[in-house]
């Protein structure tokens, strides 16, 4: 299991769009359990709806954890779509 | 920030069935413009599109959220739409939607973000799902989400109610000059904006009836602050070293959420009753036009029931003595016994008409000081003191009245400066003793200085009439009935009435037929006005519209002058042209009367009536056409 905290950079905060981004990045790895906490709400990281339930915003910590096959990997490309601000 | 209080009934649509996105997408736009947030329709519904564009907003589950944060969008809202048979929405897992929810968001803030994070908590419950779909009608759809927020959010739903103590965190006085309608209508958009914002409030109306649901001396202790949406004087002493925001009352109705937000906010300025506001803060942000009305109102309104109850009272006094047959001269209306007693009662009620003006006026402009000054003055306008006779010579009437309640009013305002600097000790007696000795020795002053101005006015005008007398008898009805309706009660009214008089004595009665004419068209000329163009009265005078036919029909000129005090550069010369035009007929037709008053009720003995009425009818459409040309229209 591999943890990493970071800071949300795009103005937006994480709406549904960067959501998506997300979702669709982590279900390239389907043996790979990532979820992201925010506060006290817990996301899984392949479900939109959680995490826009999160309504994590600009400035905000996130906790993502990654567990399973090429966890590591998978906790590198979130790391990297966060701290890229999405795109945005 | 609650679903429910973003989504309005308007802008729900249960079991539609969209062809495909495009046009879900035209209908929840609809939607969401029928909810009336969206500025400009086509502007949102670009940014919605954009967003689309981006990836489908259809997250899963049925669900499709697309949104647009946008200059376009006036405030937050939400529309929503079930589609049983679901639609393609493009979403990610290929399944169609049929919960579809679209969000408007101003450019500011989070709100987006909150909103979009509620709703997908509350959604994420697939038995809330299926109790959205199954929502018979827009109230059951309504009331389901209101449950599911309750239970997700039962903090919120504490803060709707009265704060634990029964304390009000935000109070509120609510008045029109009318205090008919706008009173109200600010008061219950004032509580409504306090329900949905979670914040306590509690609105004291200040309507016709009196004050209502009125503000206790522990709830203002208690308070954050109070709104002050009034276009007339309300009582403020109260509020003293409180934190009072005051407005329009249009305000209250416009923008109530801005006006609790002033308050909660702690922007609005401490109120220090003594003298002027402090803290900064933009409170007296009222233009000086706009002031003036409204203390001219605050008078107007006040004076009304005393005209429309002294008229009735005078109007019933010459129905009496028309059916009890007594004879049409100058003792008509107080002939009998019971119509003496309608006159006189209804005569002294008439009385107050005038000083109640001013006092009000007086007031709304130096609070309870300036009271004094404006009954006073205005009691000196109508008794018409002067230095050389203070018991009383040439009233100047209404528009004297006008005079000396302002004037009064901002001199109260002047001594209550100047005794600023005086001995803190003095504190005590100075609204007791020293405001008031002041106050009456100024106005009794500038009063029997005015008021001999009248009087020469008068000479004057009397000796002007007589030398009339040789020339054109149609000019001079003209004048005549100009005259009565100039001021209605002052020195002009008056000279051209006590020439009528003479002339009755002398024998001529063609003279005291103008004068009377001339009095009547200016009430009539008005009730005609706000039967027929409704649209230039607010709606107290066009209440009080009808009585204006009794005072008209009656010769009872005072019926006008609550129209005339509130608009006099309009009313004033419509009326004065209609009664000079009826005044000038009633010669040209050689009408005659020897009765001095009495009105419809002795047109009996009036020589030649039947082109009499036909003057007073043209007078009076003169007189009804000038007012809608002139009087702006009233935005009620």
């Amino acid at each position: 299991m591999v943890t990493k905290t970071i800071k949300v950079v795009n103005e937006q905060g994480i709406h549904m769009r960067p959501a998506g981004m997300l979702v669709a990045e982590m279900k390239k790895f389907p043996n790979c359990n990532v979820t992201l906490k925010c506060g006290e709400k817990t996301a899984k990281a392949t479900a939109v709806m959680q995490i826009m339930a999160s309504g994590i915003k600009c400035g905000s910590e996130v906790e993502i954890t990654a567990e399973g096959e090429n966890e590591q990997a998978a906790l590198d490309k979130a790391v990297e779509l966060f701290e890229t601000g999405f795109g945005e | 920030m609650r679903i429910v209080d973003l989504l309005s009934k308007e802008s729900i649509l249960l079991k539609a069935s969209p062809k495909n996105k495009q046009e879900a997408i035209d209908k929840l736009v609809e939607l969401q413009v029928k909810g009336g947030k969206i500025a400009d329709k086509e502007a949102y519904k670009k940014g919605i599109l954009a967003r689309e564009e981006q990836g489908s907003t259809a997250v899963g589950e049925g669900i499709a959220i697309p949104h647009a944060k946008s200059d376009a969008v006036k405030g937050p809202s939400l529309a929503a739409m079930t589609v049983p048979d679901g639609v393609d929405y493009e979403a990610l897992d290929g399944e169609p939607s049929n919960l579809l929810f679209m969000i408007a968001a101003p450019m500011d803030g989070d709100v987006h973000l909150e909103v979009l994070s509620r709703l997908m908590t509350i959604l994420m419950d697939e038995d809330f799902r299926a109790k959205l779909l199954a929502a018979k009608d827009k109230n059951e759809f309504i009331n389901v989400i209101d449950e599911m927020e309750q239970e997700k959010y039962p903090d919120e739903k504490k803060e709707q109610n009265v704060s634990g103590d029964g304390s009000y965190k935000v109070l509120a006085v609510t008045a029109c000059p009318t205090g008919i309608a706008h009173t109200y209508m600010a008061a219950e958009a004032l509580e409504k904006a306090g329900k949905k914002m979670g914040v306590p409030i509690k609105v004291e109306t200040n309507g016709s009836g009196g004050a209502k649901n009125i503000l206790t001396k522990d709830e203002i202790a208690a308070c954050d602050g109070i709104i002050v949406a009034a276009d007339k004087a309300v009582e403020m002493s109260r509020f003293n070293g409180k934190k009072v925001y005051k407005t329009k009352v249009s305000d209250g109705i416009k923008i109530p959420e801005e006006l609790i937000n002033k308050i909660v906010s702690g922007d609005a300025p401490i109120y220090n009753h003594d003298g002027e506001i402090t803290d900064g803060g933009s409170g007296d942000d009222e233009t000086f036009g706009r002031k003036i009305y409204k203390q001219l109102m605050n008078g107007v309104s006040n004076m009304l029931p005393f005209v429309v109850a002294g008229g009735i009272f005078i109007a019933l006094a010459f129905l009496i003595d028309t059916i009890a047959g007594a004879p049409q001269d100058s003792t008509f209306g107080t002939y009998t016994a019971a119509a003496e007693f309608f006159k006189t009662i209804g005569g002294y009620a008439f009385n107050f008409m005038v000083p109640i003006l001013a006092a009000y006026i007086g007031m709304s402009i130096a609070d309870r000081p300036g009271f004094l000054v404006g009954l006073v003055g205005g009691y000196l306008a109508t008794t018409g003191s002067t230095f050389s006779s203070v018991g009383g010579d040439v009233p100047s009437g209404f528009l004297g009245a006008l005079f000396a309640g302002f004037i009064g009013g901002y001199i109260m305002l002047g001594i209550e400066k100047l005794c600023d600097n005086m001995p803190k000790a003095l504190n005590g007696i100075k609204p007791v003793l020293i405001y008031p000795l002041a106050g009456l020795g100024v106005i009794a002053v500038i009063m029997c200085a005015v008021n001999p101005i009248m009087g020469y006015l008068n000479t004057g005008l009397s000796n002007f009439l007589s030398n009339m007398g040789d020339s054109s008898k149609i000019v001079l009805g003209c004048i005549l009935g100009g005259m009565m309706s100039i001021d209605m009660g002052g020195p002009f009214n008056k000279a051209a009435y006590t020439f009528g008089i003479t002339a009755i004595a002398a024998g001529s009665y063609d003279i005291m037929a103008a004068v009377m004419i001339g009095g009547m068209v200016p009430p009539i000329a008005i009730a005609l006005s706000t039967t027929f163009f409704k649209n230039r009265w607010n709606e107290e005078e066009r209440k009080n519209g009808p009585v204006n036919y009794i005072m008209g029909l009656s010769f009872i000129t005072e019926g006008a002058i609550p129209y005339a005090a509130a608009d006099p550069l309009r009313v004033i010369p419509s009326c004065l042209i209609g009664a000079a035009t009826a005044g000038g007929l009633s010669m040209a037709f050689d009408c005659t009367l020897m009765a001095p008053h009495g009105g419809v009720f002795v047109f009996a003995v009036v020589g030649n009536w039947p082109m009499y009425i036909l003057s007073l009818v043209i007078g009076s459409l003169v007189g009804m056409l000038l007012l809608a040309l002139l009087k702006k229209k009233v935005n009620e």
